[in-house]
């Protein structure tokens, strides 16, 4: 979360140091896509989070140029100089990183992967969200609060990217099968705020009778709330990612849900697998977290700051979608 | 490049009415697209889309212009889409923290002209080339506000703070009002004051103005705290118009800026150019992209047809200068 | 080489304290604090890291000598990668993909050089089209996504050795000693040297500025031609926006090397110095695990600071 101008002060005045230090402990590498994405800074806490509670130490690697393919291939060839006890990995790309992660199966570095199911690789397990059913389970709750039709947008975020596939993918599949449904635009949003505002903005001249959106995350269905709020035109908004920005919007009314797609459980969960495994602990192939629809009925959990949560003990997590 | 022998202050009112020419012909290029696209689609002619276009059109106007006084004098400022990322970072905080909307439009302007200052400073102190301190600005930005965000999102702002952003006054958007007003003042300043002749002879003749008493240093460092200080004005529109701000906002924000500008006729050799200019060339990339939504034209295409757009303005300006 | 060549390859020679010094302390510093910094894998590391960087400020040094820009490299860069993985996995063959990726990247050079050179059109603008022209062609023939599946034969590229030393830098080696011996061992070097700073002086020996400036920048594309291989053989797939942004890094190295912008001041080891200068930043910070927001804007403060040593040392 940011920081009060106070505190910015305080802590530029103490130095930035990002990791504490731990007395003795595992060093987990902890791979994320960006800098600038909340979901991100969630993974992090979580798994910062996790390896406090567990005694172990976390390194951050995050590209200086947001999502940056070379970038994240440089840092794990860094990282296998460096030789982290685990690695906690979100590729960049979930089919361009692959020879990076057959680098760290190389250096024998057990790698958790969280997020984006990679292409190749071998791997602990795999902790993620289910994009497709997060989709799919979302779109269902708008239609069927539109009662199964009306004109339908799609704000699809950024070509190519798995999240974006799989979300796109499931509201598609949600749509055929409410028939009285009809699709009547999918533009790219490139899960930005300002462009879904504008593509939105833009379509609204085009198609004046527009009953639900559905957006591939949520800064660009607040940015299409903004829209439809400034044309005066009513309907019913859908996002992923279940922000703290998002519930505020929830709880008022402007948008109807959000798909939890729970980057501090992943961050938690992966992290602690990783520990777990050098421990020598038993662990799991994967964890897929069942896709939660936050609506107004059912946002308290996800209503608090992430630094505030704690994350889930393995028994719990086990419950989470264990496999 | 720099010729000692051309006049410094090379008569100020051919320039204006050359100029005048070049803005004149974007209008008309600005007209027939507007004339394609509404054949083209019939929704791009309602009032509504016409005043999305607008309001559009000003936010890249505010960074634009700033701007095109840097690059009227063979400069170039590459920090400006980060300086509006960080500046409405700041902004937001503040009014967040003292619930006073004043206060966030203050921090926001002082933030952006500090930032100017220090990138001015860059330029003419230390002697570093534009387009590397500049750049080194952007980097040196994003990290700041990186780490200042920590990946976090500011929103939530007061309706009445957010009516400078997305509300309407008599039936036109806020921004356009602002968007005429700074033409306005821009336009005064570049071609009615001594200050802004004095700009365009830095561009034109830089050694040569130096020698005619004009205090370049002071000049330059103005024209970069004044590119700071719009990027910051820009910084406030944006936040009032997402009603939130976050670290990455500024990515997608420079490189169209300086295409409006090229597009409008100003040259980056310095000395060219008029604040208008820049307006149409935002008004004209403003278009095209709304006609590409318009027309549902893959997103993949818009890259392509922003780059030969620009290449084909400059080319064209040239041309015709060249004749006349 | 001429009187007016050694003149100015004295001159350029002054800076060797500049971007060397920062090298040195660079290395002194991580040293003591970063972590296996000093290792011999970590150094293989920034150097093998840095080749792909390297094969676009080499010639990048040239075209700003020539007061040019490229700004396209990046977008050409992305594109030459994905034509790379398109054609071996049609073909099968790594060398048609190199060949056909070298003909697209000196395509594109040559207009670039065509614009400049023909048109007049300053080499900022059109590169900037150009860059749109590359990505907008880059998204289109991979559709946004990523073309994986490609032949053994294109990531061995990468992963290769020669006697030990990484395949990579034996390409950068012999990218550098082309563009070394081009540069201060040919005519054409001259020339280029002549393209920055003295025009007439060409049009008095008879050659074509225009023809010059645009075989600049066709060998510029040409050999992101080759950068895209090396780029898709460590990805060990083409994606359609792997490459973009490198240009300013290109840019910023060949600044930080000592090459001014203003006039035909060119040095081409200072660009090598450079980008090496630039990747062991990157790698000493990661090293040192130190916040991603501050490595962000460790390379703003190199790149101000590098030139303002520059400045110091009175390069007008």
């Amino acid at each position: 979360m940011r920081r009060s101008i106070y505190t910015a002060l305080t802590l530029l005045a103490s130095g930035a140091m990002a990791t504490t230090a731990y007395a003795d402990g595992e060093t987990i590498a902890v791979f994320t896509k960006n800098q600038t994405n909340p979901f991100f800074q969630a993974v992090r806490v979580g798994a910062d989070n996790a390896a406090k509670t567990l005694n172990a130490k976390t390194l951050h690697y995050i590209p200086t140029k947001p999502d940056s393919i070379p970038e994240q291939l440089s840092q794990i060839e860094d990282v296998v100089v460096k030789k982290p006890d685990a690695i906690v990995f979100t590729p960049v790309d979930y089919k361009a990183m692959v020879p990076g992660v057959e680098k760290i199966n190389g250096a024998n570095i057990p790698v958790v992967n969280i997020t984006d199911r990679s292409a190749g690789g071998k791997f602990v397990s795999f902790v993620g969200a289910d994009d497709y059913s997060l989709g799919l389970e979302t779109a269902r709750f708008l239609l069927k609060k539109l009662g199964g039709k009306g004109n339908i947008v799609i704000i699809e975020g950024v070509k190519g990217s798995l999240t974006n596939v799989d979300r796109v993918r499931g509201f598609n599949d949600a749509l055929k099968e409410n028939p009285g449904a009809k699709l009547i635009a999918s533009q790219p949003g490139n899960y930005q705020r300002l462009q879904a505002l504008q593509v939105m903005e833009n379509l609204i001249q085009s198609n004046p009778q527009i009953d639900g959106v559905l957006a591939a995350n949520d800064a660009m269905a607040m940015g299409a709330i903004e829209a439809l709020d400034g044309a005066n035109v009513k309907a019913q908004v859908i996002g992923i990612n279940g922000t703290k920005e998002a519930v505020d919007a929830i709880k008022s009314g402007k948008l109807l849900a959000s798909g939890d797609y729970n980057g501090f459980l992943q961050g938690c969960v992966g992290t602690t697998i990783a520990i777990r495994t050098l421990r020598k602990q038993p662990v799991v192939s994967e964890i897929v977290l069942k896709p939660t629809v936050v609506t107004k009925d059912n946002y308290q959990p996800y209503d608090s700051s992430v630094e505030s949560r704690s994350c889930p003990t393995w028994d719990e997590a086990l419950k989470l979608g264990g496999k | 490049m720099t010729d000692v022998t051309k006049p410094a202050l090379a008569s100020p009112r051919a320039f204006v009415s050359e100029d005048v020419i070049q803005v004149f012909y974007r209008l008309l290029a600005a007209l027939v697209i507007c004339v394609v696209l509404s054949l083209l689609s019939g929704s791009f002619l309602h009032l509504a889309n016409i005043l999305n276009v607008l309001r559009q059109a000003s936010l890249m106007f505010f960074i634009a212009s700033g701007l095109t006084l840097v690059v009227l004098t063979a400069g170039l400022d590459l920090s400006v889409g980060a300086n509006v990322a960080i500046s409405a970072c700041l902004a937001g905080t503040v009014i967040h923290q003292t619930g006073s909307p004043t206060l966030g439009v203050l921090t926001g302007l002082v933030a952006g002209g500090v930032i100017g200052l220090l990138n001015g400073v860059m330029v003419t102190a230390l002697r570093i080339p534009s387009f590397i301190a500049t750049y080194g600005m952007l980097w040196v930005l994003n990290g700041l506000t990186y780490w200042y965000m920590a990946g976090g999102i500011v929103h939530g702002f007061p309706p009445g703070f957010r009516q400078i952003g997305s509300g309407y006054l008599f039936g036109l958007p806020t921004p356009v009002y602002l968007l005429g007003a700074f033409l306005a003042i821009g336009t005064i300043f570049a071609q009615r004051t001594v200050w802004g002749q004095q700009i365009y002879a830095i561009g034109a003749n830089p050694v040569a103005a130096r020698l005619s008493g004009i205090p370049v240093t002071r000049r330059l460092i103005m024209v970069y705290v004044v590119s700071g200080i719009m990027a910051g004005l820009a910084s406030i529109i944006f936040l009032a118009r997402l009603n939130s701000a976050e670290a990455d906002i500024g990515e997608s924000l420079t490189l169209p800026a300086i295409a409006a500008v090229l597009i409008g006729g100003t040259s980056l050799f310095g000395g060219v150019g008029t604040m208008f200019g820049t307006f149409v060339g935002a008004l004209i990339l403003t278009l095209v992209l709304n006609g590409m939504n318009l027309l549902q034209v893959n997103a993949n295409w818009q890259p392509l047809v922003t780059g030969v757009i620009v290449v084909l303005a400059v080319w064209l300006d040239m041309k015709m200068r060249r004749r006349t | 080489m001429s009187d007016a060549t050694v003149a100015l390859s004295i001159r350029s020679l002054g800076r060797i304290p500049g971007v060397a010094v920062m090298l040195a302390l660079l290395l002194v510093i991580f040293s003591a604090v970063a972590p296996g910094f000093l290792s011999a894998a970590n150094i293989a590391n920034v150097l093998v890291q840095s080749t792909i960087l390297m094969m676009l400020s080499l010639p990048m040094t040239l075209i700003i000598m020539t007061e040019g820009l490229d700004l396209s490299m990046g977008a050409v860069l992305t594109l030459t990668s994905l034509v790379v993985a398109i054609v071996s996995l049609a073909t099968g063959s790594m060398l048609l993909g190199l060949a056909a990726a070298v003909l697209v990247g000196a395509a594109f050079g040559t207009v670039n050089g065509w614009l400049v050179a023909v048109l007049g059109i300053p080499p900022f603008v059109a590169t900037l089209g150009t860059l749109g022209i590359a990505q907008g062609l880059s998204l289109i023939v991979s559709d946004g996504q990523s073309v994986v599946g490609i032949p053994r034969s294109v990531s061995e590229v990468y992963s290769a050795t020669l006697a030990g030393v990484p395949m990579p830098i034996v390409l950068a080696l012999l990218c550098y000693l082309v563009f070394h011996g081009l540069l201060y061992h040919t005519r054409f070097g001259t020339y280029v040297f002549a393209l920055g700073g003295n025009r007439e002086a060409l049009k008095y020996a008879g050659r074509s500025p225009t023809r010059l400036l645009i075989a600049v920048y066709a060998l510029g594309g040409a050999t992101v031609g080759v950068a895209g291989l090396m780029m898709t053989a460590r990805m060990n797939s083409g994606h359609p926006t792997a490459g973009l942004g490198l240009e300013f890094d290109a840019i910023a190295a060949v600044a930080v090397g000592g090459t001014s912008f203003e006039r035909g001041n060119g040095w081409l080891p200072g660009t090598v110095l450079g980008v090496i200068a630039v990747g062991i930043l990157r790698n000493g910070l990661n090293l040192m695990a130190l916040p991603s927001s501050i490595q962000v804007a460790s390379v703003g403060f190199l790149v101000i600071f590098a030139l303002f040593v520059d400045g110091l040392r009175g390069r007008s």
